[in-house]
């Protein structure tokens, strides 16, 4: 799933009315050895290299070598650091004022200006240009350039609160004079940035190739040079990570984790991350508008025992609300221990024969559990239909092709099944904030037919009343607090059943040093907090 | 003239195969959470808000007249097949190679020596190749040749040089070499499995004919009786499965390919139907059709080089 980021990174700043003013500068490595080429396996073909345009995690990898950032997030604290601009100061309730660093070039020898930081992110948020990354630039009015070295950001009033999401490889800086020269295509296919690596080659479902830039303005990038080859089977990806034919793996399954720990040679890195993956219901419609059904769903279920099997708590764990315990606001600890729903067959069946008794359940058809096909949510969907079968419900499990799934579950008025929705299993993925959850997943703003992400279909006045005022207000506190009570209300409410997070999985041979693995889920190589090196053979 | 007939009534099987198959392209390509109007505007774009027969039309006419543009790879459709047709085409041919080298001598001394440990081991063999999933082999392959011996790397393409107008080829490199062999080994053992029985089979039945037992009464030796005489007239069967199974490679590329990231058609087919890119589906099921109508017609006119008693009209 590509990511969604709508980073709230400049809150703080704003709480405490700084200006930021901080060195850009990459920390020494001891013993790096500069040069030698580094082979990343990547679980999918790359699809777009302009960052305006592309929408995949997986492009990501290669454009955020590419390309640089206005700003970076420190990938512990996820704090706003500078990056291209090496300041900030906010002017007003909607305005920021962006100070860039002078003397960075493009790979084609072009100053990177405020120019080019404007046609970025104005380009990204004109709905004419059709951005798949538009919604995350919502907030923003306009870009205007102060001089060559300065811009301001302007916010919507509602959104003055709201950073940019500027630290963003979606919203990664393009030079406007190359790209009007060009033309979109070409530069999708050719791109030039600022980053610390030049494209070189693209063969297509083969392999992506990007060189050093010698003349990087932030650091010298340590090695000649980066390959990117897509392996699309991951038991193929672990035998080549094991014979040494890639040096990164972008995926590990669970099963290969604790192989690859005691391997000699191997290491796997493993942090939290922004995913979480969850049972919806769908409110519009009985079964699933009717709390007791929701309630006999859960306690079918000993979710513990069914995400352990799938993931041995390796490469996921359960999950207690969609706010990742990486990020703040999670209220993890509260729905553990007052919230979750222990499995209660007992009362499960005498929810649904009460149900069935009342005529909520439909007797003229089974229900179903869709689901994507893939392997881990269509086996967490199997175990469920199974308990609820035992308990007495008519369900099936349906896997569907992602897009029939999106049909289905967007509620698009072509798709006459819609109406048969029941529940699903699927999963998002945020930037670290819990705007980024709580606000797509359950808002009514959400509830759209053909492009809903809120695939509950909840709406409730009062639950959007304290997103709406958690995304407006500039005290952490308060919006903590707000967050906090909003999970809590859709959890106690069951409006879905929060199953499980992946663990940011990568498999590694011993020759890799200094990468750092994020839960944003990127694949830095080069940047204010890594510059990644191989050990000569 | 019939293949003409065949073509137009493929391509409109296919259009229609492309419009049953469930997810709107415009939504997949959009992404979770695109707008309405981002999607409606990508549907506009590619011209799926249009009547299916303006739709059909635009698919064919753009497909033969080299205009049709991929929906997400950002060149012609003609573009993108041909990029990734090298590969496959080396991986093809090596995997004929192969197929043929090892299963036509092994059917010919299995049919010799019928019944001899020799006859034995290569029907077993044989069995064997048929039964065992080609995906299952190429992980074993690659496990045993590739990560326990390290002889041979795992997956992927090799070293490949870019000739004029003709893509690029790694046949040429040591290291393309290296990179084929595996794949190459996976894709044939159908192939081989099949032409070793049924060279065994077709020689079996040769030699039974009395114009062999009437060489050899002539005193002809025996090396010129089995290879003038009978290996000849056994291949017309084999020839024929041969020439089905060129065809057959292309699909065959479709497993292979993926299992061993190997980079040609095969693997483009999967990625397109997972990006619903029925464009590049829609050329590549044509260009994978009219292959396999042509290794027809050629296994036709071999026909009567083989066999000089059959003429066409």
């Amino acid at each position: 799933m590509f990511k969604r980021m709508t980073v709230c990174l400049l809150v703080s700043l704003l709480f405490l009315g700084l200006l930021a003013i901080a060195e850009t500068a990459v920390p020494e490595t001891p013993g790096a050895q500069v040069g030698g080429t580094l082979t990343i396996g990547v679980s999918q073909t790359f699809k777009d290299l302009d960052p305006r345009i592309m929408n995949s995690a997986y492009d990501g990898y290669v454009t955020g070598q590419i390309f640089d950032d206005l700003i970076v997030l420190d990938p512990y604290t996820f704090e706003p650091q500078p990056y291209v601009a090496k300041s900030w100061e906010v002017l007003s309730d909607d305005r920021v004022r962006f100070y860039l660093n002078e003397g960075i070039k493009f790979h084609n020898g072009e100053d990177l200006t405020a120019e080019d930081v404007a046609f970025t992110f104005n380009w990204i948020a004109d709905p004419e240009n059709n951005s798949p990354n538009f919604t995350e630039l919502v907030w923003m009015q306009e870009v205007v350039v102060v001089d060559d070295y300065t811009v301001d950001v302007i916010t919507k009033p509602d959104y003055a609160p709201f950073a940019p999401g500027f630290a963003q490889e979606t919203q990664s800086i393009v030079p406007k004079d190359t790209v009007l020269a060009m033309g979109d295509e070409e530069f999708n296919l050719h791109p030039v940035g600022s980053g610390p690596y030049k494209f070189e080659e693209w063969k297509t479902g083969e392999s992506l190739t990007i060189v050093r830039n010698e003349d990087y303005w932030l650091t010298y990038p340590n090695l000649d040079r980066v390959v990117y080859r897509p392996i699309p089977e991951l038991s193929v990806m672990m035998l080549e990570l094991e014979a040494g034919g890639i040096d990164i793996a972008d995926n590990m399954p669970a099963q290969d984790v604790v192989r690859f720990q005691e391997m000699t040679g191997r290491s796997v890195a493993q942090c939290p991350s922004m995913f979480c993956a969850y049972m919806f219901f769908n409110l519009q419609h009985a079964p699933g508008n009717d709390p007791r059904f929701r309630e006999a769903v859960y306690r079918s279920t000993n979710i513990d025992a069914a995400v352990f099997s799938i993931f041995q708590n390796l490469t996921g764990v359960r999950s207690y609300g969609c706010v990742p315990p990486a990020i703040w606001a999670n209220d993890v600890p509260y729905l553990r221990d007052n919230v979750a729903l222990e499995e209660d067959d007992a009362r499960s069946k005498r929810l649904i024969a009460e149900l069935k008794a009342d005529g909520v359940i439909p007797e003229d058809r089974p229900l179903t559990v869709y689901c994507p096909l893939d392997p881990r949510r269509t086996q967490i969907a199997t175990i469920i239909a199974t308990n609820l079968i035992e308990n007495g419900l008519n369900v099936i499990v349906q896997p569907l092709d992602w897009g029939p799934y999106l049909d289905l579950a967007y509620r698009s008025e072509s798709d006459p099944t819609a109406a048969e929705l029941d529940m699903g299993i699927i999963g998002w993925s945020g930037g670290p904030d819990p705007h980024d959850f709580l606000y797509y997943l359950f808002d009514s703003d959400n509830a759209t037919v053909g492009s809903a992400d809120n695939l509950s279909w909840y709406q409730d006045p009062e639950f959007d009343a304290w997103i709406k005022e958690a995304d407006t207000t500039l005290d952490t506190a308060r919006r903590e607090e707000l967050y906090v009570k909003a999970q809590r209300k859709v959890y106690e409410e069951i409006i879905n059943i929060p199953l499980y997070h992946y663990i940011e999985t990568r498999g590694l041979n011993d020759r890799v040093q200094g990468f750092l693995i994020s839960p944003l889920s990127e694949m830095h190589i080069c940047d204010p907090y890594h510059n990644v090196w191989v050990k000569s053979s | 003239m019939q293949l003409l007939f065949v073509l137009f009534g493929l391509t409109v099987l296919l259009f229609l195969l492309l419009k049953a198959m469930p997810g709107d392209p415009a939504k997949v390509m959009a992404g979770i959470g695109a707008r309405i109007e981002t999607i409606e505007a990508i549907r506009e774009d590619l011209g799926l808000d249009r009547p299916w027969p303006v739709q059909y039309w635009r698919l064919v006419s753009g497909i033969f007249n080299g205009n049709l543009q991929a929906m997400t790879y950002h060149k012609p459709v003609w573009t993108v097949i041909l990029e990734r047709l090298p590969a496959t085409i080396e991986l093809g041919i090596f995997a004929l190679i192969i197929a043929l080298f090892v299963s036509i001598p092994a059917g010919l001394l299995s049919a010799i020596y019928r019944n001899s440990p020799l006859d034995y081991a290569v029907t077993t063999t044989a069995l064997m190749g048929i039964s065992i999933p080609v995906f299952w082999f190429a992980l074993m392959l690659m496990m045993v040749l590739g990560v326990t011996l390290r002889v041979l790397p795992v997956s992927g393409r090799g070293l490949s040089v870019a000739v004029p107008y003709l893509g690029r080829w790694s046949f040429v490199t040591w290291d393309g070499i290296r990179h084929l062999i595996i794949p190459a080994v996976a894709l044939s053992s159908v192939q081989m499995a099949m032409n070793a029985r049924l060279t065994r089979a077709s020689m079996l039945e040769v030699l039974q004919q009395e114009y062999v037992n009437t060489a050899r009464a002539k005193g002809l030796r025996e090396r010129v009786v089995l290879v003038k005489h009978a290996f000849r007239n056994a291949l017309a069967p084999v020839v024929t499965n041969i020439g089905l199974q060129v065809g057959s490679l292309f699909a065959g590329a479709v497993l292979t390919e993926t299992t061993t990231a190997w980079p040609g058609i095969g693997r483009l087919m999967i990625e397109a139907i997972n990006r619903r890119d029925q464009a590049v589906v829609f050329g590549l099921a044509l260009f994978m059709a009219a292959c396999y109508m042509l290794s027809y017609l050629a296994v036709d006119v071999l026909y009567a080089y083989i066999d000089p008693r059959i003429t066409y009209d």
